[in-house]
């Protein structure tokens, strides 16, 4: 038995090293001009999903005309801004663009091109007009994204005007907290907020455009030479041939490219991005798919490793579950994808990274009930099997397991919707699956309450169908 | 009775920590000998009968069964245990199959029978225990008696010519005890070796050839069901004696 446990591991860790292989494979396509281009997915109107889906926005338009300019190819991949920077640091991505202000401290650890963008940052609050200067914030919240210049802004004058800061991940929930009255004030570039207004948001620009920032393309130091300088020469020319005041004024001009029109009742809401949706849901329950596959099979090795008589496997089974299922899956997920990948120099796509992340999480808490299954059957079962002269293995095989099982099922329904739903942490790692859909929806039309509860009815729906199912198969299996 | 020595314990120690639970027992069952273990509950008669398929493993001393010292870590145990049948208080009936599987699990598994083979064999046991209706019931559908006739059957399936019986009537409703142990007095009277743990005193009498009493983790009395139950010496005995049979 313990010989067949071993060849099991084997075989998990032949399939492990299987998608090392793939990765390989997948990567020497941008050897030849296709650049791995990573954005942030939700910064109008420099990257927004138009309502076809498809990405656009002052960075897209730029960098597409540059590349076409200078004969190269670009894959742009919308993630985090975070995840974004990340991920060219760790040699994932070939460059950024997604609004980057070129700083002393970037410049550190990135190359950048030469300035295509002048931004600024303005402060925004509500239209009523209890604040309308930066004197008026002592004592109150502003509100500020994680790693802009609005947020560095915020804390460069913080002390002297006597505000605290908060900070969000997105866009439309930092607008969210101002419109609610939690927050003040915003900080944040002016092109972004001038372009969020249209959009609808109720808010106002009090002040002008301070800690002016030029806006730069980056790759990782010392990477990629050829890029920005390609991105310079491009960017000359389409400045010279007048393609470069087009784009921004198509963005920024008051005719401007902007989504009021369009209907923004729920079933208005469902139509527009029904493709967009539907490929965020088709991703989830993909990734719900293989992850439970995974997980179950690292589960229930790891559970079995746990119940073998031997303490070297004991230790090794408890050691993983500890570790794993103490681990946040937010944490887990990021360190596999940013953090292993800036160790290694070995790339692993997102999506690869997420199954990983969720066979390891999820796999714990499977291990641990497996184990449990096991403990919980009476004990006499398996020394009447024994002293039949049944060795372990085959007493296991027969009598324990498929005992346990059965004590095991209402466990493995449970964590299988608990894997549905965690599925939407790996949006972090720019997944687009339904959770990243909304917020990349929200982006662009900044209707939270009405997108939220698109999503989470499209998710109580997939439950519902799991649940049933689950049913089915446990009335099934129960004798 | 036979001259030959079935089963041979010699200085048998188990020590639970820093408990010591047997304390050097010695005894010799020779072969078509009945042996009936009594004693007060907590005395390690249990334990002992444990230790002789090794579901315990005995912390020093030997017991040779056929020549086969089976505390040697090196004995192939299984090996060993097919040819021991054991039965337990509680029947330890495997739940997740029905009555015939019960009986042909280990024979079919272990190679001693096809499946075939397996199945006549389960149906003329169970005609021997008087259940030849069960064969395809369900184990929870059976009266605790008719689960431990079929435990019995179970372990003779592997053709074992020592049988150890732990308490087997301990968890039975009394009308149900006559019907286990007729099926013992058939088996002994077949000529199997046993060696029997029980409170049944009058099983005892009229079925061991020996009764041995065990108290405090060791023999303290050993003799015809004569000796013991009508000459005790030993005051313990005497003094437990008193306790069951004079409810």
């Amino acid at each position: 038995m313990k010989r067949s446990f071993i060849r099991i591991v084997g075989g998990l860790i032949a399939l492990l090293s299987l998608f090392a292989v793939l990765n390989f494979s997948t990567t020497p396509a941008k050897a030849e001009t296709t650049y791995q281009i990573a954005t942030d997915s939700t910064f109008p109107p420099f990257e927004f999903a138009n309502s076809h889906n498809k990405y656009v926005g002052i960075d897209i338009d730029l960098l597409h005309a540059i590349a076409k300019d200078q004969g190269f190819k670009v894959n742009i991949k919308p993630t985090s801004f975070n995840a974004a920077v990340q991920s060219v640091q760790s040699g994932q991505m070939d460059g950024v663009i997604a609004g980057m202000s070129i700083t002393k401290e970037r410049e550190a650890t990135f190359d950048f091109s030469k300035a295509y963008f002048m931004s600024g940052v303005v402060m925004a609050a509500k239209p009523n007009g209890k604040v309308t200067s930066l004197k008026q914030l002592r004592g109150k919240r502003v509100a500020v994204k994680t790693g802009t210049s609005g947020a560095q802004y915020a804390q460069s004058i913080h002390k002297k005007y006597g505000f605290k800061i908060v900070t969000f991940d997105e866009s439309n929930d930092m607008y969210q907290d101002v419109l609610t009255g939690n927050s003040a004030a915003t900080f944040e570039d002016s092109p972004v907020m001038k372009y969020a207004i249209r959009q609808g948001t109720k808010l106002k620009i009090y002040t002008k455009p301070a800690l002016s920032g030029p806006y730069g393309f980056a790759v990782k130091k010392g990477h990629n030479q050829k890029l920005p300088r390609m991105f310079n020469n491009g960017l000359a020319d389409l400045k010279a041939n007048g393609e470069y005041a087009r784009i921004t004024r198509h963005y920024l001009g008051a005719k401007g490219s902007s989504d009021t029109t369009s209907d923004r009742t729920f079933l208005g809401l469902i139509k527009q991005n029904k493709g967009a949706l539907l490929s965020g849901f088709e991703q989830t329950v993909w990734l719900t798919i293989v992850a439970i596959f995974f997980a179950t099979l690292f589960g229930v090795i790891v559970g079995l490793l746990g119940v073998v008589p031997s303490k070297f496997c004991n230790g090794i089974s408890t050691t993983l579950i500890y570790i794993f299922r103490g681990l946040p899956l937010l944490v887990l997920a990021l360190f596999i994808y940013t953090g292993i990948p800036s160790l290694t120099g070995q790339k692993i796509p997102a999506f690869i990274a997420g199954i990983i992340t969720l066979m390891f999480n999820e796999g714990a808490y499977i291990a641990a009930f497996v184990k449990g299954g096991i403990n919980a059957v009476d004990d006499g079962q398996m020394e009447a099997a024994r002293s039949l002269g049944l060795p372990f293995g085959k007493a296991m095989r027969r009598v324990i397991l498929p005992q346990g099982i059965r004590i095991m099922i209402p466990s493995f329904i449970n964590q299988f919707i608990i894997t549905l739903k965690d599925t939407s942490i790996l949006s972090i790692i720019g997944i687009i699956e339904l959770t990243q859909t909304g917020k990349i929806i929200i982006a662009r039309n900044l209707e939270g309450f009405k997108v939220w509860a698109i999503v989470a009815i499209i998710y109580l729906i997939v439950i519902t169908l799991l649940t049933w199912l689950s049913n089915w198969v446990q009335r099934r299996v129960r004798l | 009775m036979n001259e030959k020595i079935k089963v041979k314990v010699t200085n048998l120690i188990k020590n639970f920590g820093d408990n010591q639970v047997l304390k050097g027992i010695n005894l010799e069952v020779h072969d078509n000998e009945v042996v009936v273990v009594i004693g007060p509950s907590g005395s390690g008669k249990s334990t002992f009968l444990r230790n002789l398929n090794r579901l315990e493993a005995p912390t020093s001393g030997s017991i040779v069964i056929d020549d086969t010292d089976i505390a040697d870590p090196k004995t192939d145990i299984n090996k060993v245990r097919e040819n021991i049948g054991m039965v337990f208080q509680h029947f330890n009936l495997f739940s997740n199959l029905s009555v015939s599987e019960n009986i042909m699990l280990a024979p079919v598994e272990l190679g001693k029978a096809t499946k075939e083979e397996a199945a006549k064999q389960a149906k003329e046991l169970l005609a021997r225990v008087g259940l030849e209706s069960k064969y395809d019931a369900t184990v929870q559908s059976l009266s605790g008696g008719q689960q431990q006739r079929v435990a019995i059957a179970r372990a003779l399936a592997m053709n074992p010519n020592v049988m150890l019986f732990d308490e087997p009537t301990s968890a039975l409703d009394p009308e149900m005890v006559g019907d286990v142990l007729g099926v013992m007095k058939q088996l002994a009277t077949q000529g199997m070796t046993m060696i029997v743990v029980t409170h049944e005193m009058g099983f005892a009498k009229e079925v061991a050839d020996r009764v041995v009493f065990v108290d405090d983790g060791n023999i303290q009395e050993q003799g015809t069901p004569d000796e013991i139950f009508n000459h005790p010496k030993d005051p313990r005995l005497q003094n437990f004696l008193d306790k069951v049979l004079n409810v």
